[in-house]
């Protein structure tokens, strides 16, 4: 408690006398956008400028799938218990509405706050509610289909990284090309966090039941 | 230099792509795509040593961008010499790991796509020459050897891979915290760009910073007293994965904290801090070496093994002073190597042992010497190396720190050197004199797959080999280094 309390006192401390940066990085990130081939800064940065880190950043996602698919103990597919009727009834209906939803983010993550990050996390939501209302099955083991869409952003990412390097670098898209090669790897990323963030709940329900 | 054969990049690529094939091939494949490409990794990595020979240090714009904007990838002798030591011990342990699986077919599910993706961190976060880039190389780091703890599933092993989950988060956590007040400071997270901006009179934030992530990487790197999370991570795990951990793992934060002390905080770190990380790494070496001696448990007494070798490595703070700085560097980088190497083939051996014997259990070990003795021997090369003899790598080590030490007049660290030296014989001589035995009542030591003792063998050989001709190696490592 002590300790905390006295890293809080150094922190505020600290950063109430912080100096004014030497570098500005949002000013460079503005004088770069024109080479982007998008129009967000944030989409700029998390899949042009720093996309190397973004492309980490999938595989953490996937490991941390690894790691709950590692503890699961089921073998194989667990039959979905049936729900309200109702339920059910709105389930259907909104699921594919959020799958729009999901689209409508990627797409507009190009000019605006959204992306394949946010477009997952809608399309992980639907997946979770499909399978309260007993519509999907629950998978511990997932089969070879489902095993390619939970890599196949990763590995889109993969291709156009190394397909830059034979032109040169790792991950340095053609400037004119940049804007179609984001929004492939966005559409891959989507589809397989969707699946990923699904899987940590769908994969962990028989453990806790 | 930029051409699609360029070994930098594909040292992070290469594991990240066959780890995600492995994947969807199906649980326990990849196993022979795994080795085909390490040995592939192994090339690469000794092409690149050889290039930075000749032609020094390299960087690497990803994307093209460059720092401060893009991030930006560096290769010195250093990150060069841990990727060479990466895919030597990756490259037999994957050989060992498909025997062994073969054998003990429990954890071996997801074994291979995590251990892909494991290397890919490695090679990722030596390679790295960004601040939030590394942050993100420890997440993918932490979660592979946390992932890597938990897959033999099981009571034990989980709670294990739980306490290693919050300790080595905590870490990253206070790392994080550290990334964040520098980037408040300058602006930048870029290595290149804060190294000129970082001085002695430093505001307190950075301080504050350097702080924090020295402590988080010294509590995943399991230096003394942040050691409780290693021994039942490592204890615990399959013996390829204990081997991938010890060997590995805790090099990773322990290449950051050099990297930070003394380049990035070096105008920073005073006398007194060194001392104190040095006596830390002394209490490491007395603890560690003190449990394994008490241990039951063969797979426990490595693991407080591993507790007391890494304080050696920490001994190169107090050691590089002026005078020193680089016979401390170059002894303290040996001593990882050598250590790796080393505790590698022990931990193979010793899961050899308990295939053979059925059970993790030292005072059972009667027989292993006549049924085994390839494996006892190769157990008893890496005690050689431990304990810092002649002609191991270890002794090189030893011998680089004892000189830095009596260069500057640290006369306390030598007799804590040789100390040590004896206590790790005393742990190594418990196990052999055991396995020498008969076969007591009741036990029965059964052969084991040929590939698992030669695999194992491979590892303790090189870690002699590199004792012999060791030369070339610290030349590299002083590439890009100001002498």
């Amino acid at each position: 408690m002590l300790a905390a309390a006295g890293l809080a006192l150094a922190l505020g401390h600290a950063i109430l006398q912080l100096p004014q940066a030497a570098v500005s990085l949002p000013t460079q990130v503005a004088g770069n956008m024109g080479q982007s081939g998008v129009e967000h800064p944030v989409t700029a940065v998390l899949l042009n400028f720093r996309g190397y880190d973004t492309l980490l950043e999938v595989a953490v996602l996937l490991l941390a799938f690894f790691g709950v698919m590692a503890l699961s103990q089921t073998q194989s597919m667990c039959p979905a218990e049936p729900a309200h009727a109702l339920l059910q009834a709105l389930a259907r209906l909104l699921a594919p509405l959020m799958v729009l939803v999901a689209g409508y983010l990627l797409w507009i993550g190009a000019y605006a706050p959204g992306g394949a990050f946010q477009a997952g996390a809608v399309l992980a939501a639907a997946g979770v509610m499909l399978r309260l209302a007993g519509l999907l099955p629950a998978w511990a083991q997932p089969g070879r289909l489902l095993r390619t869409g939970l890599v196949a952003g990763l590995l889109v990412f993969v291709v156009v990284a190394l397909i830059a390097l034979g032109q040169g670098v790792l991950l340095q898209y053609p400037s004119s090309a940049a804007g179609t090669l984001i929004l492939l790897i966005e559409t891959g990323l989507a589809l397989s966090i969707g699946l990923t963030l699904s899987g940590l709940y769908l994969c962990s329900m028989e453990t806790r039941a | 230099m930029s051409s699609f054969f360029d070994p930098l990049p594909w040292l992070v690529m290469l594991p990240l792509v066959w780890g995600t094939i492995a994947f969807m091939l199906g649980a326990g494949r990849g196993a022979r795509l795994a080795i085909v490409a390490i040995a592939l990794q192994l090339l690469l990595a000794l092409k690149l040593a050889g290039q930075m020979l000749e032609g020094g240090a390299r960087s690497y714009a990803v994307g093209g961008w460059g720092a401060p904007l893009g991030i930006d990838l560096a290769a010195d002798g250093l990150a060069a010499a841990m990727m060479l030591l990466t895919q030597a011990v990756a490259l037999p342990l994957a050989v060992y790991a498909r025997g062994y699986f073969a054998a003990r077919p429990a954890g071996s599910a997801l074994f291979w796509p995590i251990t892909g993706y494991l290397l890919a961190a490695l090679n990722a976060l030596f390679l790295s020459a960004d601040l939030f880039n590394i942050y993100v190389t420890l997440e993918l780091l932490g979660l592979a050897a946390v992932g890597l703890v938990a897959i033999a599933g099981g009571k034990q092993p989980l709670a294990a891979a739980m306490r290693y989950l919050l300790a080595t988060l905590l870490g990253s956590g206070a790392y994080l915290l550290g990334v964040a007040l520098i980037y408040g400071a300058y602006g930048s997270v870029s290595l290149e760009v804060l190294h000129p901006l970082v001085a002695a009179e430093a505001p307190l934030a950075v301080m504050l910073a350097a702080v924090l992530m020295l402590l988080g990487l010294l509590l995943k790197t399991a230096l003394f007293p942040f050691h409780f999370w290693l021994p039942p991570a490592h204890g615990g795990a399959p013996a390829p994965v204990s081997a991938l951990l010890s060997a590995l793992v805790v090099k990773a934060s322990f290449y950051l904290v050099v990297r930070l002390w003394l380049e990035l905080f070096a105008p920073l770190a005073t006398p007194a801090a060194a001392q104190l990380i040095g006596l830390l790494g002394a209490a490491a070496i007395l603890w560690g070496s003190w449990h394994a001696l008490t241990q039951t448990r063969l797979k426990m007494l490595v693991a407080y093994s591993t507790v007391a070798q890494i304080g050696y490595l920490f001994l190169l703070f107090p050691l590089a002073t002026p005078e020193t700085a680089a016979s401390a560097f170059q002894g303290g980088v040996m001593q990882a190597m050598a250590h790796g190497l080393a505790k590698a083939a022990m931990f193979a051996a010793a899961g050899s042992m308990i295939v053979a014997t059925g059970r993790d259990d030292i005072s059972h070990l009667g027989g292993v010497g006549v049924q085994l003795p390839l494996t006892l021997f190769t157990f008893g090369m890496a005690g050689v190396t431990l304990m810092g003899l002649p002609p191991s790598a270890g002794f090189s080590a030893k011998w680089l720190l004892l000189m830095a030490a009596v260069e500057s007049g640290q006369w306390w660290w030598v007799m804590l050197m040789i100390g040590g030296g004896l206590l790790s014989a005393a742990y190594v001589f418990k196990v052999l004199r055991r396995a020498f035995l008969p076969v007591a009542e009741g036990d029965h030591v059964t052969p084991v797959p040929r590939v698992l003792e030669w695999s194992a063998f491979a590892l303790a050989l090189a870690a002699v080999v590199l004792g012999l001709y060791g030369e070339p190696l610290l030349q590299l490592l002083m590439v890009g280094r100001m002498a």
